[in-house]
C-alpha cells in the first residue's frame, strides 16, 4: 500500500469516512437496485451498470492532494460512484433523465463533460450528476457514458496517470484522435439503430397491409408474420382433431428450414401455406385421430407443412429427416422417425399424385 | 407405472417406467415436483423403461421443462423410443426439448 501523509485536518476527514462507511455501503447497494429497477422499468438495456465505494486509499490519496478544499467528508461527492455505461448515445440522456426522476441531482456539482469541449477538441465524453436519494443521505456520483466512451477513458486513464513521465503532446493529440473517431463511431450506431428501428415499422406494416411479396424473409420478418397468426387457422383445424389444447412455442426454429426450401419473401410463405394446408391438414389427420393426443404445440402446423412440401418435392426420408435434423439437432433417430412419418405419409393423395 | 429420482454427477436423474398415461399422470405429478424446485442442476428424464406416453404425460413433461429452463437449466430426456419419439414429433414438440 503506497504510504500517504495526512495533515491532522485530512486525518481528521479519513476518520469522518470510516465512521460514514457502513452508511455508504448500503447507499451504493440502494443506489444501485433503484436505478437497475427503473432501467429495467423503462425497457432500457446497458451494457453494465458499476457501482463501488471509494477505497479508504483511494480517498485517502485524494485528500493528501487537495484535503484543504473539503470542510467535512460530505464535501466529497464520490465516496459513492455509480457508472452506466450504454451501448447508444442517446441511452446517456435516457438514463440521465431517470436518473433525474428517481434521485435529486445537486446541479452545482453535475457536469456534462460533452458540453465542455471546444468545438474543435476531443476528449473525454461523459455525464456526471451528483445525486441524493430522495429519502435523504449522503452524496454520490452518477456517471452515465457509452461503451465506447469507456474504452477511451479507461486507456486514457490507465496511460496518462500511471506513468511519472508527463505525456508528451503529440501522444496527447492521438488520444485526442481517437476520441473525435469514436464520437463519430458512436453517431454512426446511433444513427444505425434509428434506420434499422424504422426500416422494421416498414416491414410490419408492409406484413400488415398483406403486401407480404414486398417483405423479405429474415428473423424479424418470419416473426412478425408469425404474430400476425397467420398459422392458426390450420393450427386449430389439426387441433380440432382431438379436441386439443394448443400449447404456445416458438416456431422460429423453423426458419432455417422453410429458408432452405428457396423461400425468399412472406409471400413465399403465404403461397407455402395455401398449397400446401389442406394436404397438411390430411397428413396430421391420419397421425393425430387414431390416438388420444389432445396437447399440440403450436408449430404443428408448420411443421406438418413443412412435412408435405418436402414429400411432394421428392425429399421423401432424407427430406423429412433434415427437417427433424434441423428444428432439433442433429441425431440417427431422426432417420427412424422420418422413416415412420414417411410409411404413414404414403396413403395420402398427395403422395399417390407424386408417384 | 414406476418413477425412481436419482442424483447422478450432479445431475437430477428421474427414471420413468411403464406407461405413462392419465391413470398414471397424478403419481408421476407428485414425483416430478421435486425436480421443478431444482435449481442449479440439469434434469434428465430417463425414458429407457418407458413404454408409452400420453398427453398427460406430454403435459407432466411440459410443466418439468416450464418450471426449470427458465432458471438456466437444461432438461434432457434420455433414452426415449421411437414410438414415444413419434408422440414427441406427431404433437410438434420435438423441438422443445433436448434429446439424449
Amino acid at each position: 500500500m503506497k504510504k500517504v501523509n495526512l495533515d491532522q485536518h485530512g486525518e481528521a476527514l479519513l476518520q469522518q469516512y470510516r465512521d460514514l462507511r457502513p452508511t455508504l455501503e448500503q447507499l451504493s447497494q440502494q443506489a444501485y437496485d433503484l436505478l437497475r429497477q427503473a432501467l429495467a422499468e423503462q425497457g432500457i438495456y446497458v451494457t453494465a451498470i458499476e457501482h463501488r465505494v471509494k477505497t479508504e486509499q483511494s480517498l485517502a490519496g485524494k485528500l493528501e492532494l487537495k484535503g484543504a478544499k473539503y470542510k467535512s467528508i460530505d464535501d466529497v461527492t464520490d465516496l459513492v460512484g455509480m457508472r452506466v455505461i450504454t451501448f447508444y448515445t442517446d441511452d446517456v440522456d435516457k438514463v440521465a433523465v431517470i436518473a433525474k426522476r428517481i434521485f435529486d441531482i445537486d446541479w452545482q456539482e453535475s457536469v456534462d463533460k460533452r458540453k465542455l469541449h471546444q468545438l474543435d477538441a476531443f476528449g473525454y465524453n461523459s455525464l456526471h450528476y451528483i445525486c441524493r436519494l430522495k429519502t435523504g443521505g449522503p452524496r454520490f456520483e452518477l456517471q452515465m457514458r457509452t461503451a465506447l466512451q469507456h474504452v477511451w477513458s479507461t486507456i486514457e486513464h490507465d496511460t496518462g496517470y500511471k506513468g511519472v513521465v508527463k505525456i508528451p503532446r503529440k501522444y496527447k493529440r492521438q488520444f485526442s484522435r481517437l476520441a473525435g473517431m469514436l464520437e463519430l463511431i458512436d453517431d454512426e450506431f446511433s444513427r444505425l439503430r434509428q434506420e434499422l428501428t424504422d426500416y422494421r415499422r416498414q416491414i410490419q406494416s408492409l406484413v400488415k397491409s398483406g403486401q407480404l411479396d414486398e417483405v423479405p424473409l429474415s428473423l424479424e420478418s418470419f416473426r412478425d408474420f408469425i404474430e400476425q397468426n397467420h398459422f392458426d387457422y390450420l393450427n386449430k383445424r389439426i387441433a380440432a382433431v382431438n379436441q386439443a389444447e394448443i400449447y404456445p412455442v416458438s416456431m422460429m426454429p423453423f426458419l432455417p428450414v422453410l429458408e432452405s426450401f428457396g423461400m425468399e419473401t412472406l409471400g413465399d410463405v403465404q403461397r407455402f401455406m395455401e398449397e400446401n394446408g389442406e394436404d397438411a391438414y390430411q397428413l396430421a389427420l391420419t397421425q393425430l385421430a387414431v390416438t388420444d393426443l389432445d396437447i399440440l404445440s403450436s408449430s404443428t402446423a408448420l411443421q406438418y407443412l413443412c412435412m408435405v412440401y418436402v414429400l411432394k418435392h421428392d425429399g421423401g426420408r432424407e427430406g423429412l429427416r433434415f427437417i427433424f435434423d434441423t428444428i432439433n439437432g442433429e441425431s440417427e433417430a431422426n432417420g427412424v422417425l422420418a422413416e415412420m412419418m414417411l410409411e404413414q405419409a404414403e396413403t395420402l393423395p398427395f403422395m399417390q399424385k407424386n408417384q | 407405472m414406476n418413477t425412481t429420482l436419482k442424483e447422478e454427477n450432479n445431475e437430477l436423474v428421474m427414471y420413468f417406467e411403464g406407461r405413462l398415461d392419465t391413470a398414471a399422470a397424478p403419481e408421476a405429478e407428485k414425483a416430478v415436483a421435486p425436480l421443478k424446485e431444482s435449481a442449479g442442476r440439469n434434469i434428465i428424464l430417463d425414458c429407457s423403461q418407458l413404454e408409452y406416453i400420453s398427453s398427460a404425460g406430454l403435459r407432466i413433461f411440459l410443466s418439468v421443462l416450464k418450471s426449470v429452463k427458465p432458471k438456466g437449466d437444461h432438461v434432457y430426456v434420455r433414452g426415449i423410443s421411437d414410438s414415444v419419439r413419434a408422440v414427441f414429433a406427431m404433437t410438434g414438440f420435438i423441438n422443445l426439448f433436448e434429446f439424449k
